[in-house]
């Protein structure tokens, strides 16, 4: 188990463990990410080996920095990994035929 | 022959005008119209509904679309149908249109449809008033897209194009995690497709799921989320003519 998920039962009787708990802090990220500028719902995150891993496609390179900001906004502290791809926009270069 | 473009899941704000456009200037190239599966704003914002209709308006192609779940988001569900519409769209909720494509009747049933996941997965429409009307809303969007495709098939169409933003069959989810798949989709919308009939079904809103699927009663489901296909749009080519079969 990554030391963040650890911490949660490290100490007891306060808040501190919940605002600690790395899968809280997470589901945070997901609810602001969804709440703010950029309605974005279709981010993967992931806690993986005490790191956070953030997937998935984008609408823009602004998206992205936007999302990327918070990202280290909400998870300060924490080692985050990301992989975000920005939609591409080009015309396709051969139809399927059904 | 068809040549449908389809895409959904473009996802226009602020910073979006012209990002679309080069692509989908060169659709009288490659396709016979657009197909847009919903969630074409981020919010349903009014002003993100300005951005697409810039993007579509006076295309070559005629232009139909299903909204999506984001743009419900803001509650102006009309007003954002409204902005769309001025500039040339046809936008579908429960209905149907039918474009002419060169002497060819293409009829699209549209509908945004809902939640509810697939057979032996699913929700029922039982218990606390709120998950009932959950499951009897995904219902009354199935029963509406059953009902638009029957009247296609009434009014003479060659090809009948079935476009949601939810799925109706979990093929073309592979690839989400299976714990959400009841909210992105539901088999009451691919037994509507399977008892109306229909030679193409398309949907967005599952951003990692999988282009190719088919619905039980063997209507193609083609997946058209911007991040699956990754590009503007992709291109389906349906045979109009009755092909005898084999053997």
């Amino acid at each position: 188990m990554s030391d963040p998920v650890a911490s949660q039962t490290d100490a007891a009787g306060d808040a501190a463990p919940a605002a600690d708990n790395v899968e809280y802090r997470v589901a945070h990220l997901r609810e602001r990410l969804a709440a703010e500028e950029l309605g974005e719902l279709g981010v993967r995150t992931e806690v993986r080996a005490g790191a956070i891993l953030v997937t998935g496609t984008v609408p823009s390179a602004q998206c992205r920095d936007t999302l990327l900001r918070v990202v280290h906004e909400e998870l300060a502290g924490l080692t985050v990994h990301s992989d975000l791809v920005v939609a591409e926009t080009t015309r396709p270069d051969h139809a399927e035929e059904l | 022959m068809i040549r449908v473009a389809a895409v959904g899941d473009i996802h226009m704000g602020p910073d979006s005008p012209g990002l679309l456009r080069p692509a989908f200037d060169t659709l009288p190239d490659c396709a016979d119209l657009l197909l847009l599966a919903g969630d074409l704003t981020r919010h349903g914002t009014p002003e993100e509904a300005r951005v697409v209709a810039d993007e579509v308006r006076g295309l070559a192609v005629p232009v139909v679309a299903v909204l999506g779940n984001h743009d419900h988001h803001d509650e102006q569900p009309e007003k954002v149908t409204g902005i769309l519409r001025e500039a040339g769209v046809t936008v579908l909720e429960g209905d149907g249109t039918v474009v002419d494509c060169a002497g060819t009747r293409v009829g699209i049933a549209g509908t945004k449809g809902f939640g509810g996941g697939f057979v032996g997965r699913c929700a029922g429409e039982f218990g606390e008033p709120l998950m009932k009307e959950f499951v009897r809303y995904t219902r009354r969007s199935a029963d509406s897209l059953r009902g638009a495709l029957e009247d296609l098939g009434r009014r003479g169409c060659d090809v009948r194009v079935a476009l949601t933003h939810f799925s109706p069959v979990p093929d073309t989810l592979a690839g989400e995690p299976l714990e959400i798949y009841p909210f992105l989709g539901s088999y009451l919308l691919a037994e509507a497709i399977d008892t109306a009939g229909a030679d193409l079904a398309v949907h967005g809103h599952a951003h990692a799921g999988t282009e190719h699927g088919m619905t039980a009663g063997g209507v193609r489901v083609r997946n058209v989320a911007q991040p699956v296909i990754r590009r503007a749009f992709n291109v389906y080519q349906l045979q109009t003519e009755q092909v005898p079969a084999a053997g």
